[in-house]
């Protein structure tokens, strides 16, 4: 699944992963591939993305999450 | 005629001042890549707000939030950016008299506007004709989120409880290399039709607001915890997508104009140049000749 972490001046995030695990507004949550399409506020905590590539943590403050057919997507 | 040694001292001086104003053209050169490359890493997130609110409130309107809806308009927040520095053309004039004519238009008197000056030109420019200035900030090249997300929940909060009625930034828009024209946007209230337009603006490559994956909601669209709280956390993220692309623009906008001016001033220093090195080419011979005639003279004088 395509995920994008952006921030306004920058991309801290932007490709392929299997799973993605955000601080949603009620509670921890995790998105694999063909999760439904939601739309959440995220709160305080850290963001962590599993790529081929590893396992990528990005602490935040707050932020929007998207979950779309085709990927997800985090505003900072 | 100057003495010889006048103009070359003055010859010398022109080609200094060329060199400086060739090294500025290079380096506005520069800078302006890096603000324009700036602008297309913002992209994303620009493209991604948007389309999130577009689904999210699932109309090309936008309803029923405090911070899009318009009131008449009796105390009017402008952010006004413009150079900290000179030397660019009418880069910073162009915009301060478009805010000046736009404050006009609204038939505003100075104590009804409260002025967010980014850059020095800015700040002497209001502060010189009495309006309030509120915040007066260096337009350095390094635009921070943290400078954006104050700037935006400052103006957040004067719009929602101190009496507010429009929030306006006035920006150098950067079109090419040669063209910058001086733009207005309103960001709040917030409209999707500015927004739109700002997502367009984003330089160089047109149109990207086109693919945004479609306005509807596919279906089984959950949204948490509710509609109203995510709006509430998209909204001043868009206003901020507005202060982070004007900073840009203004900065592309200052180094290209920058770098037009100090080639022009280049081109001159080496026309000037050339001109006092044929004068110089002149005196010289003339006073060759002249000493030339005078010892001929003097040998006649001699002979006889």
């Amino acid at each position: 699944m395509k995920v994008v972490i952006a921030k306004v001046d920058q991309n801290l995030f932007d490709g392929e992963a299997k799973s993605l695990t955000v601080p949603a507004a009620d509670g921890e949550m995790t998105v694999l591939p063909e999760h439904m399409p939601v739309v959440t506020t995220l709160k305080a905590g850290t963001i962590t993305v599993r790529s081929a590539q590893g396992e990528q943590q990005f602490p935040i403050e707050s932020g929007v999450l998207e979950v779309r057919r085709d990927g997800a997507t985090v505003i900072l | 005629m100057a003495g010889l040694k006048q103009i070359k001292t003055k010859i010398r001086s022109v080609q200094k001042s060329r060199q400086v104003t060739k090294a500025m053209e290079a380096v506005s050169a520069a800078k302006m890549r890096k603000a324009q490359q700036r602008a297309l890493a913002g992209r994303a997130y620009a493209r991604a707000a948007s389309g999130i609110l577009a689904r999210v409130s699932g109309a090309r309107e936008l309803k029923g939030h405090m911070l899009t809806e318009a009131r008449s308009v009796k105390h009017a927040l402008y952010i006004v950016i413009t150079s900290d520095k000179g030397l660019a053309g009418a880069l910073n004039s162009a915009v301060l008299r478009a805010t000046h004519a736009d404050i006009e238009k609204l038939g505003l008197s100075p104590s009804q506007i409260t002025v967010v000056a980014i850059g020095r030109k800015a700040a002497d420019y209001f502060v010189a004709r009495g309006y309030t200035v509120e915040r007066s900030t260096h337009n350095t090249d390094t635009v921070t989120g943290k400078f954006i997300n104050e700037l935006v929940a400052m103006a957040v909060q004067r719009f929602s409880s101190e009496g507010v009625d429009v929030v306006k930034i006035a920006y150098q828009n950067f079109f090419s290399t040669f063209e910058q024209r001086p733009t207005l946007r309103t960001i709040f209230p917030l409209s999707l039709g500015e927004l739109e337009a700002v997502v367009k603006d984003i330089v160089p490559v047109r149109g990207v607001f086109a693919d945004t994956a479609g306005v509807e909601r596919p279906a089984g669209y959950t949204i948490e915890p509710s509609e109203e709280e995510v709006l509430e956390a998209t909204l001043p993220r868009l206003a901020s997508i507005f202060v982070y692309h004007a900073l840009l623009e203004s900065q592309a906008s200052e180094h290209s104009a920058r770098m037009v001016a100090m080639k022009s001033a280049s081109d001159k220093a080496a026309e000037l140049a050339h001109t006092l090195t044929i004068t110089f080419n002149k005196a010289r011979q003339a006073a060759i000749t002249r000493e030339v005639s005078e010892i001929t003279g003097g040998m006649e004088a001699m002979s006889t």
